[in-house]
């Protein structure tokens, strides 16, 4: 029955409270462990055709009489358009149509960032297009830009007042204390680099749009596009069948689908507008680069007594301030924290969400402190974090809905064991060491979902709604809940995703969700059919046949199962959590930091496809060995202009920057969680890897690395700062 | 409209010659190169790999797995790039490339560009050069070069033979070129001297695919050894009065640490 409820909803960390409409979910969760088909690992039912290249992106999409756009961005961080003539791009052979800052609110003159639109032009082939945009007489005012977040803070130039979250008496807490340590770390801008660039192609059909665009979310885009464009929600189709890449950048329709439908709706074409890569390095978004001055005091025991921290997430022009202080507030039982995060507002390329963001930076500061504290106190970095496990959510005293981080740390401590041996292998030049950090993030998902399963007298069943699949593999992971919940094998089922217009609402594909909120909708309404063909078998008097030869009595008769996603459970904190353990070589001469393996254990209450799993936990790590040593957006510190727009200096890891890893996942279902026990995978493998690595630096070296990336510079400073340090420590006389 | 011509001799005529087109397409495309005619030189520039001799038309693939050729060379070539573009860039064509200074790449108005600032002084510099950077900050990006000047290679072309180091110059205020290629001129091969033993060694931000943060190579010939780096100068650097007179800019300091480590190592080796 449908129930009307007041409920907090949680995408990547961020609260809002709405009101919304949930079914109940009835239905019992499996028994823990793996079944005949969901938790044995299946590979994906679509992987031949995308490796084949028969799978159809946005990008390889070309509609009949589609035109092709080029936008003009400001290429100054702060400037005012003083002259724009679009006629001499007009003249020009191919061109259709032009358009400038007063056409639509996507295209401005007061250019506040470099990257944001002014003006775009769309023609028979990009060549033409881009040859238009190059033909664009357009005059700049260029102003002085503000780039240094501390200053924007200093003059309170931010995108929102200071977040100030605090419990306990944390001055009490530092008095308490029998060791303080404090440093500030430093995180970069780093950028998605989707492997598919931002782009939609909009056509006007009849008095509606269709939009096929690369997203991770398709009712987002829908409701955005309409917004937008003064159309009813149902006028606009919203296509997205596969895609290339997201990680976070993709939920919004952004300027590319707006400019694409004003320049359709003035040609009567379709219009295609893609990002270049270079603009992909400009204007698709990015993880903003932090501060942190982080504080944390404990008994000799290793009590945590008091954690203070400032944070300063310089968000660029727009975006929002996301929750740095996140794992401090969150990850350990301490009665006394305080933090505070400004957000500041800089003229540079506004940030999106970026695979758990802030919560990335936070736990490399955080973390990291934390091991120097263990050094300190001389007490095992796993004993550590055992002696301050949070039993309960300490931030509003809620229970876990699931919680097996002890289990994890159990499970980490065959890896951990292994730093003796590791470290043996040190030689004069190259160090070795072995670090560990803990994760914790969101990953619950939530209503509303919907999804419908048809099953037909061949025995076989569609999957029917309008969900995406952005890479993750839960256009397999859907067809693995309906098949074994259906008791038919993997290969009868087919899911039908990626179309507004065919299926019903789907949550979006960001903050680690589609599994935990679209999986329950799937397997409630593959349930739905089921009880359906039982009622019948019932009637026919073989309540125990298979279901093959009950289906096959319907002829054209077809059975219709639907499901809805129920509600999260009332007043408890869904999670994830999980620890990595990672063994690094670091030549002390030269700087140079080798991954040699990582050991990912990670709670994600029950797990689908133990496959499209460890593959998310692959790719988060190698995202995140990219993101702490190599790469890094740069602008000129002195007109702020972007430096690395290029794949060549910005540098991504390649296959030989990847190391030996191993995954584990502790697979127990969450017993509150919905019908399933499932949360997500996408974000938690990223959040600790970067403070991993810091603390196998330390264990190796005894170096304190405090920036991301740790580049050579990075690792050679670190190094001499230790040398010095133990220079003093063994040159200075003797304390009497 | 670009015109593509197939050389037929060595004289080449009006046009930008091109060869694997790892450097000559991506600068095309980005603005930095700009000509009517592209010339092939392909089938006119030799490309056999011996252990004294290697035309410049030799792709770094087929010199990487050359078993004649001295080991600096070969690790040089093994180093740079990525398979792909190993397999399609010349030798000649990797001594002729232009640095991978990001405000020269993105067509900032720079000396090199005729301008009158070097924006990589005051602005980001950390892969910037360590030497002879008081004009020009640029690094010399090649492996290659840095490899074949440490062995002590002479250049032959069309019209005449010089040193290979002598194929590179530091840009000046009134002669902004990196090369003393004349205008037509065309690299034909280079010729090594007998070698003992040599080394090539790298420091890159990766593991693979990068350009060299410092290349440190080394060769010993009849007993004297020769120290050349990439990276750390606005052309390959022969390393003759070491490390002390580097004028390391405020943010690259940490090359000049990391080019000793290298070069002892590389003396090291070649004891």
């Amino acid at each position: 029955m449908a129930r009307l409820i007041r409920t907090e909803k949680e995408v990547e960390g961020r609260y809002e409270e709405v009101w919304i409409v949930v079914e109940e979910d009835a239905l019992e969760q499996w028994p823990a462990g793996p079944r005949r088909i969901v938790g044995q690992p299946a590979a994906r039912i679509d992987g031949r055709e995308r490796a084949t290249g028969q799978a159809v992106y946005t990008a390889d999409l070309a509609l009949p009489g589609m035109l092709h756009t080029a936008v003009l961005r400001s290429p100054h961080p702060r400037a005012r358009v003083t002259h724009l003539d679009l006629a001499p791009a007009l003249a020009l052979p191919g061109v259709h149509a032009a358009i400038g800052p007063g056409d639509i609110p996507q295209l401005v003159d007061e250019c506040n960032y470099q990257g944001v639109a002014v003006a775009a032009v769309c023609a028979d082939t990009l060549a033409e297009a881009r040859a238009a945009v190059r033909a664009i007489d357009a005059r700049f005012d260029v102003l002085e830009p503000l780039l240094d977040p501390d200053e924007a803070v200093a003059r309170g130039h931010l995108l929102a007042e200071p977040r100030v979250r605090s419990r306990g008496d944390v001055e009490r807490g530092f008095a308490d204390a029998d060791v303080v340590v404090e440093a500030e770390f430093r995180t970069q801008v780093v950028l998605h680099n989707s492997l598919e660039t931002h782009q939609a192609i909009v056509e006007w059909v009849g008095d509606g749009v269709d939009v096929n665009i690369s997203t991770q979310y398709i009712w987002g885009i829908r409701d955005g596009v309409a917004e937008g464009l003064g159309l009813p929600p149902d006028k606009v189709r919203v296509v997205c069948h596969y895609m290339g890449g997201g990680f976070g950048s993709k939920n919004s329709p952004d300027d590319y689908t707006f400019i694409a439908a004003e320049l359709a709706r003035r040609t009567q074409r379709a219009v295609k507008c893609a990002l270049t890569r270079r603009e992909e390095h400009t204007a698709a978004g990015n993880r903003n680069a932090t501060i942190q001055r982080l504080r944390i005091g404990a008994r000799s025991d290793g009590t945590l007594t008091a954690m203070s921290g400032e944070f300063v997430n310089a968000v660029g022009w727009g975006g929002w301030s996301s929750s740095t202080e996140g794992p401090m507030q969150m990850l350990y039982a301490c009665p006394n924290v305080s933090t505070t995060t400004h957000g500041a507002k800089l003229n540079l390329p506004p940030m999106k969400a970026f695979r758990a963001p802030g919560f990335v930076e936070g736990t490399f500061g955080l973390e990291a402190l934390l091991d120097e504290l263990a050094a300190k106190l001389d007490i095992d970095p796993l004993e550590l974090r055992r002696l301050n496990h949070a039993d309960q959510d300490e931030v509003e005293g809620r229970a876990y809905s699931g919680k097996n981080l002890l289990e994890c740390y159990r499970r980490a401590e065959a890896h951990w064991n292994r730093r003796h041996e590791v470290r043996s292998r040190s030689t004069d030049v190259v160090k070795r060491g072995v670090g560990m950090a803990s994760q914790i993030w969101y990953g619950g998902g939530g209503p509303p979902s919907y999804a419908w399963v048809r099953v037909g007298s061949d025995g076989r069943a569609a999957v029917v709604t309008a969900m995406q699949d952005i890479g993750t593999g839960t256009r397999t992971a859907m067809a693995q809940i309906a098949a074994e919940e259906l008791g038919i094998p993997l290969d009868h089922v087919t899911v039908s995703l990626g179309d507004s217009a065919r299926g019903p609402y789907a949550a979006i594909s960001a903050g680690s969700s589609t599994t935990p909120s679209m999986g329950p909708a799937v397997r409630a309404a593959a349930a739905d059919a089921r009880r359906q063909i039982d009622e019948i078998a019932e009637q026919r008097g073989t309540p125990d046949a298979p279901l093959a030869e009950i289906v096959a009595l319907l002829e054209d008769a077809q059975i219709l199962g639907k499901g809805a996603r129920g509600p999260n459970p009332t007043g408890m904190q869904v999670l994830t959590f999980g620890v990595q353990v990672v063994e690094v070589a670091v030549d002390v001469e030269t700087g140079e930091v080798t991954v040699e393996r990582v050991a990912a254990v990670h709670d994600v209450g029950r797990v689908i496809n133990p496959l499209g799993a460890s593959s998310q936990i692959e790719g988060g790590i190698i995202q995140g060995i990219g993101h702490t040593l190599s790469e890094e957006r740069l602008h000129d510190r002195v007109t702020g202009r972007l430096l690395t727009t290029t794949l060549e200096s910005y540098r991504m890891p390649t296959i030989a920057d990847v190391p030996e890893i191993v995954s584990e996942l502790v697979d127990e279902p969450d017993p509150h969680l919905t019908n399933l026990g499932s949360k997500g995978l996408g974000e938690p493998p990223i959040v600790p890897i970067a403070a991993a690595i810091a603390n196998a630096i330390r264990d190796a070296t005894g170096a304190d690395v405090r920036r991301l990336p740790i580049s050579r510079e990075e690792m050679l400073r670190a190094l001499r700062e230790a040398a010095a340090r133990e220079k003093e420590r063994v040159g200075a006389p003797a304390r009497v | 409209m670009l015109e593509l011509r197939r050389a037929s001799n060595l004289d080449l005529g009006a046009g930008t010659p091109i060869h694997g087109g790892t450097e000559v397409v991506p600068q095309l495309r980005s603005g930095l190169l700009r000509t009517d005619t592209l010339v092939d030189v392909r089938s006119i520039v030799p490309r056999g790999v011996a252990s004294d001799r290697i035309g410049a038309g030799a792709t770094l693939r087929e010199i990487e797995q050359s078993g004649e050729v001295p080991e600096a060379l070969r690790d040089a070539c093994r180093l740079a790039a990525s398979p792909q573009l190993r397999a399609m860039g010349s030798l000649g064509g990797n001594l002729l490339q232009s640095t991978r200074c990001w405000y020269w790449r993105l067509n900032w108005p720079c000396r090199l560009h005729g301008g009158d600032e070097c924006f990589a002084q005051a602005g980001e510099h950390g892969e910037h050069a360590i030497f002879a950077n008081d004009y020009c900050a640029s690094a010399h990006p090649s492996d290659v070069a840095a490899a074949l000047v440490a062995l002590d290679a002479t250049l032959r072309t069309e019209r005449r033979e010089l040193e290979l180091v002598d194929l590179f110059r530091v840009p000046t205020e009134d002669d902004r070129r990196a090369t003393t290629l004349e205008e037509g001129e065309l690299m034909l091969d280079v010729s090594l001297p007998p070698v003992e033993k040599s080394v090539y060694l790298k420091a890159m931000d990766r593991k693979r695919w990068a350009f060299p943060i410092v290349g440190v190579a080394g060769a010993r010939i009849q007993g004297e050894i020769r120290i050349a780096l990439a990276g750390v100068a606005p052309m390959p650097w022969l390393l003759e009065d070491g490390l002390d007179t580097a004028t390391p800019l405020p943010r690259n300091a940490y090359k000049v640490e990391l080019a000793a480590a290298l070069v002892k190592r590389a003396r090291a080796a070649l004891a």
